[in-house]
């Protein structure tokens, strides 16, 4: 039966070899180039060759974000608008309050929304893209939530173009949150932990003091701790303790508030210039370096 | 099928409709790996150098979207782009069960290869990773890569 491939040409052998180990060789340098400079490669190419692609996505995500049912949006609007309108005196309450005592309004944050897309490519697996960049104000580091359902934690901006970003979700090796019980008694740390499948990822809560047991179901939520996430988001729920270091701290396994896979359109939240200008009055005028979430420039 | 289709047509149009379909569309595993596809069918009707080449080309587009394990495509692709053009030497296969397993092997080099290179923090265990998405993967790929050889008439000789 006759070759499907052509016969090689003589003399081309070494020809080839050659080109191939200067490819090789520039493979394994890639592997290697400073973190800075892999990502100025890999923006070059999400904004030039493969910008359709991108482009179709977020298309995409926009067409699904206004097929979503005007009812069910009705609805939520009528739930939402009771609640503010129910905490309107607490609003006052609060505002009073904080005049007698002499502090200063406390600042929560400018919320941006955005689409959230996945690559779905091998190596992309924990990070996602987002249709807002730095012209709408967003910056390395800025919290990201989402916003259907409950508010929960999805993950933080890992890097900012002028419009997009790319951010790691709570199942990213470098995520990390100062975390506390949601009544705010008990506090510890929360970190991903890889499951033995894809999506079998979870959170493990950990540095819990022994003489603090957790019973399942308790909400664990950001500490605000850091600078990075703001007080109070939820982050996920008490599952099961995974380890009791005898008489010193316990570690709980957490069934996460956002599945990574779930989240389409999410918030991002604009840090709060007070804590940030607190954040580098303590850091000596450093403008980076975040203590918790990963995601610092 | 002339080796010219191959390398102008078939390959360019597998990686458009790999990224098309994972980036685009954001289909994960119900889409199979159409890159690595590519890269072998390339390098079956090329030598080394080119095929060396497309692995790097395609690995680095790959890569855009790989944040802690940047370069890991693209050495794993360029690898099986530089070791598929070395079977021609090796095995002048012209079988469909000769292209099944190679497309199989290929893929399951790819994925050994990505599990090496992408560090303790980014890979799966491998029993998960490797050896059964992987496989499930290999398998899907050969058996896609093998009918589209039969139906692009690929026993034939190439001009």
């Amino acid at each position: 039966m006759a070759s499907y491939t052509d016969p090689p040409e003589e003399g081309r052998g070494r020809r080839d070899l050659t080109v191939a180990l200067v490819f090789l060789f520039f493979a394994a340098v890639a592997l290697y180039l400073p973190d800075p400079l892999q990502s100025q490669v890999a923006e070059g190419l999400r904004r030039s060759v493969l910008r359709p692609f991108v482009a179709t996505q977020v298309a995409l995500a926009q067409a699904r974000l206004r097929a979503e049912n005007a009812l069910t949006l009705q609805a939520q609007l009528d739930s939402l608008a009771s609640v503010v309108a129910a905490q309107a005196s607490l609003v006052e309450e609060n505002r009073r309050l904080r005049e007698h005592l002499d502090l200063d309004d406390r600042s929560p944050g400018t919320f941006i929304h955005a689409n959230l897309s996945r690559p779905r490519t091998t190596g992309s697996e924990s990070m996602f893209l987002l249709d807002v960049g730095s012209n709408d104000g967003i910056r390395s580091g800025d919290p990201v939530l989402m916003r259907n359902g409950g508010i929960g934690l999805v993950g933080v901006i890992r890097e900012v173009t002028p419009d997009a970003a790319i951010g790691i979700d709570w199942s990213h090796p470098d995520f990390s949150a100062s975390a506390m019980t949601a009544d705010g008694e008990v506090f510890g740390f929360v970190e991903p932990r890889r499951g033995d499948f894809r999506g079998g990822d979870r959170l493990l809560l950990s540095a819990i003091p022994y003489y603090e047991p957790l019973e399942a179901g308790t909400l664990i939520t950001t500490t605000g701790q850091g600078g990075v996430f703001p007080r109070g988001i939820p982050i996920g729920e008490v599952l099961e303790l995974h380890e009791d270091f005898g008489e010193y701290t316990s570690e709980y396994w957490l069934k996460p508030v956002v599945e990574t896979g779930s989240a389409t359109h999410v918030l991002v939240v604009r840090a709060d210039p007070s804590v940030e200008q607190l954040m580098q009055l303590l850091e000596g005028g450093e403008e980076d370096a975040p203590a918790e979430g990963g995601g610092g420039p | 099928m002339t080796r010219k289709s191959v390398l102008g047509v078939f390959v360019p149009l597998l990686a458009i409709l790999h990224f098309l379909l994972h980036v685009g569309l954001e289909i994960e595993g119900a889409a199979p790996d159409f890159l690595t596809l590519a890269v072998l069918l390339g390098a079956r009707v090329s030598g080394m150098g080119l095929a060396g080449a497309l692995g790097f080309l395609f690995g680095i587009l790959e890569d855009a979207f790989s944040v802690l394990a940047f370069g890991a495509n693209t050495l794993a692709l360029t690898v099986v782009g530089i070791l598929g053009a070395r079977t021609r030497d090796l095995f002048v296969g012209d079988s469909l069960r000769f292209f099944f397993v190679y497309f199989f092997g290929g893929k399951l080099v790819r994925d050994v290869m990505y599990w090496i290179v992408a560090g303790e923090t980014v890979r799966e265990p491998f029993v998960a990773g490797v050896l059964v998405d992987g496989g499930l993967g290999a398998l899907y790929v050969a058996a896609l890569g093998t009918l589209m050889v039969f139906l692009l008439g690929g026993t034939r000789p190439i001009r």
